[in-house]
C-alpha cells in the first residue's frame, strides 16, 4: 500500500510540476514584452533626425493674437520670432494628456542651458476659456514652469486657429456637468527658429524624445 | 474607461480615490486561506498558533500589495509598483514559509524526489541567482512597459516576484531540505549579499537622468510627484525599504543564533 502511494505521488508530483511549468510558460508567452512606441520614434530619428513627426516645407508659424494670463495681448508670431516655439492646445482641467505633456517639456527644459532656455517659448492655448480663467491658467502653468505662456481667446477664435493648423476643433461636452471633459488635439507643434518646417509631437512623446529633439530644433 | 478588472494593471484613465475591486486578488486570498487549512490538516491538525499568525501575515502583505489602493496606484506610480514588489517578494514569502505547519514540512521531507529537487533549486547560490535574475528582469523597462498594461501581464509580474521571493527565502526560513552547513552566520552573509546586489537597479532608478518606464512617465498624474521624482522615490524604496527588511531578517538571525549558542552552552556554573 505504501509503495503504491509513493509511486502514485511521484507520478502526480511530476504531473504537477509539468502543469505548473507549462502554465508559467503559457502565462509569459501570452504577455507581449515590448514597448512599441519606442522603436517608432527612434526609427523616425534615424530617417529624419527627429523623434517627432517632421512636416517639411510648411507655412511660417501662424499669425494670431490672443490674450495672455496677465490680460495683455500676445502676438504669437511676433513674440516667438527667432525662437523655438512649442504650441499646444489644451485645458487645465485635463486629467491626463495636458499635464503629462507640460510636465515632460518642463522637465527637459530644465536640463537645457540658460541660453537655450532663453531661445525657446512654450505656449499653451486653452480650449476651455470658460473654466480656465487667467488666474487659473497662470497658477496651473506655474506648477510646471513660470515661463510657460498661457493664452485665452473666444472658443470660436481658438477653434479657427486650430483648424488653420490642420487640427480638429475642440469638443466641449458641457452637458456632462461642471467637470465636463473637452476633446482636443493631443499633439504639441514645434516651430523651429528659422521656420520652414514643423515637428509634431503626439501624446506618447517621452522626455527622452524631447531631450533628443530640442537641442536639434534650437539649432535650426 | 476602465471597467471591472480581475487584476490591477496600468491605466490610461485618470486616478480616482473611488475603491476598485480586483476579484482575482480576493480569489488568491481565499485560495491561500484554503491552502493553509489543507496544510494544517495534512500535518495532523496540530495547534499551530504561531504558524497561523505568520501565514496570515503573509497573506495580509499580499493582499495589501495587490488590492486597492496599492495595487491600483501601481498602475500609475513607479513608487507604488516598488512598494508592491517589496511586499510581494520580500515580506510575504518568508511569512508564508514560516506559516507552514511542522507536520506539512515532515510530509514534504518524506518525499525524496521533491527534496532532491528542492535541494538544488534552493541551494543558496542558486536561490540568490534566481532571485536576482527575477529582480533585474522584472524591473527592465521593456518588461514593465510590456507586462503592466494588461491584468494578465501584471499578474505574471506579481507571480514571478512571489515565486522568486519564495525561492530566495527558502534556504533562510524553510527546515526542508536540511542544510547543516548553512548555519546562522552564512544565512546572515546570504542576506547581506542580497542587500548589495540590489544596488544596481537602485542606482539606475535613483540617479537615472530620465524616466525609464513609459507607463509611469505617461500615466495620468497622481498627486504632486512628477515622473522623475516618482522614479527616485521608487529607487529609494528599493534600497531603504528592501534594506530595512533584509537587515531586520539579519538581526533576527543574529539573535536566534545568539540564543541557540547560549542554550547549547547551558547555564553558567554557580560561583
Amino acid at each position: 500500500m505504501k509503495r503504491v502511494r509513493r509511486s502514485t505521488g511521484g507520478v502526480a508530483g511530476r504531473a504537477h510540476a509539468i502543469v505548473v511549468f507549462t502554465a508559467c510558460l503559457g502565462l509569459l508567452s501570452a504577455c507581449r514584452v515590448e514597448a512599441p512606441e519606442r522603436s517608432e520614434a527612434e526609427e523616425r530619428a534615424r530617417t529624419t533626425g527627429y523623434r517627432g513627426i517632421l512636416l517639411e516645407d510648411t507655412d511660417p508659424r501662424p499669425d494670431f493674437v490672443l490674450t495672455d494670463a496677465r490680460g495683455e495681448a500676445f502676438d504669437f508670431r511676433a513674440e516667438t520670432e527667432g525662437k523655438l516655439a512649442l504650441l499646444f492646445f489644451g485645458y487645465t482641467f485635463c486629467p491626463d494628456v495636458c499635464p503629462v505633456h507640460m510636465a515632460s517639456i518642463a522637465a527637459v527644459k530644465r536640463d537645457l542651458s540658460v541660453e537655450e532656455q532663453r531661445r525657446m517659448s512654450i505656449v499653451f492655448v486653452t480650449v476651455d476659456p470658460e473654466r480656465d480663467t487667467p488666474e487659473r491658467l497662470r497658477e496651473w502653468l506655474s506648477n510646471f514652469d513660470p515661463s510657460f505662456v498661457g493664452l485665452r481667446g473666444t472658443e470660436a477664435r481658438v477653434d479657427s486657429i486650430m483648424l488653420g493648423l490642420g487640427l480638429p476643433a475642440a469638443i466641449r461636452d458641457t452637458t456632462a456637468g461642471p467637470d465636463y471633459p473637452v476633446g482636443h488635439a493631443s499633439q504639441v507643434i514645434a516651430f523651429p527658429p528659422g521656420d520652414g518646417f514643423r515637428v509634431i509631437y503626439p501624446f506618447g512623446t517621452r522626455q527622452a524624445d524631447w531631450k533628443h529633439d530640442l537641442p536639434r530644433l534650437l539649432k535650426k | 474607461m476602465s471597467g471591472l478588472q480581475w487584476w490591477c494593471s496600468a491605466q490610461t484613465a485618470a486616478w480616482t480615490s473611488n475603491p476598485r475591486p480586483f476579484p482575482g486578488v480576493w480569489v488568491l486570498v481565499v485560495l491561500l486561506a484554503v491552502l493553509h487549512w489543507s496544510l494544517r490538516r495534512a500535518g495532523g491538525g496540530e495547534r499551530i498558533q504561531k504558524e497561523t499568525r505568520a501565514w496570515f501575515g503573509g497573506v495580509l502583505a499580499l493582499w495589501i500589495a495587490l488590492d486597492w489602493p496599492v495595487g491600483a496606484l501601481a498602475g500609475y506610480l513607479a513608487s507604488a509598483h516598488m512598494l508592491q514588489y517589496l511586499l510581494t517578494a520580500l515580506v510575504a514569502p518568508p511569512l508564508l514559509l514560516l506559516g507552514v505547519p511542522a507536520g506539512a514540512w515532515r510530509r514534504l521531507a518524506s518525499r525524496a524526489r521533491t527534496v532532491r529537487a528542492l535541494r538544488f533549486l534552493t541551494h543558496p547560490l542558486i536561490a540568490l541567482a534566481i532571485f536576482q535574475v527575477t529582480l533585474y528582469y522584472t524591473h527592465l523597462p521593456s518588461v514593465v512597459d510590456g507586462l503592466m498594461v494588461t491584468p494578465l501581464g501584471s499578474f505574471a509580474l506579481d507571480t514571478l516576484w512571489l515565486l522568486g521571493g519564495l525561492v530566495f527565502w527558502w534556504p533562510v526560513v524553510a527546515p526542508v531540505p536540511q542544510r547543516p552547513g548553512f548555519g546562522y552566520p552564512l544565512k546572515m552573509g546570504y542576506l547581506f549579499l542580497c542587500t548589495l546586489v540590489n544596488t544596481l537597479p537602485y542606482a539606475f532608478l535613483t540617479f537615472g537622468e530620465l524616466p525609464f518606464y513609459g507607463i509611469y512617465e505617461l500615466a495620468p498624474p497622481v498627486g504632486i510627484l512628477g515622473p522623475r521624482e516618482d522614479q527616485q522615490l521608487a529607487g529609494l524604496l528599493m534600497k531603504v525599504g528592501g534594506g530595512l527588511i533584509l537587515w531586520t531578517a539579519i538581526t533576527i538571525q543574529f539573535f536566534v543564533w545568539f540564543r541557540r549558542e547560549g542554550e547549547a552552552e547551558g547555564p553558567a556554573p554557580a560561583a
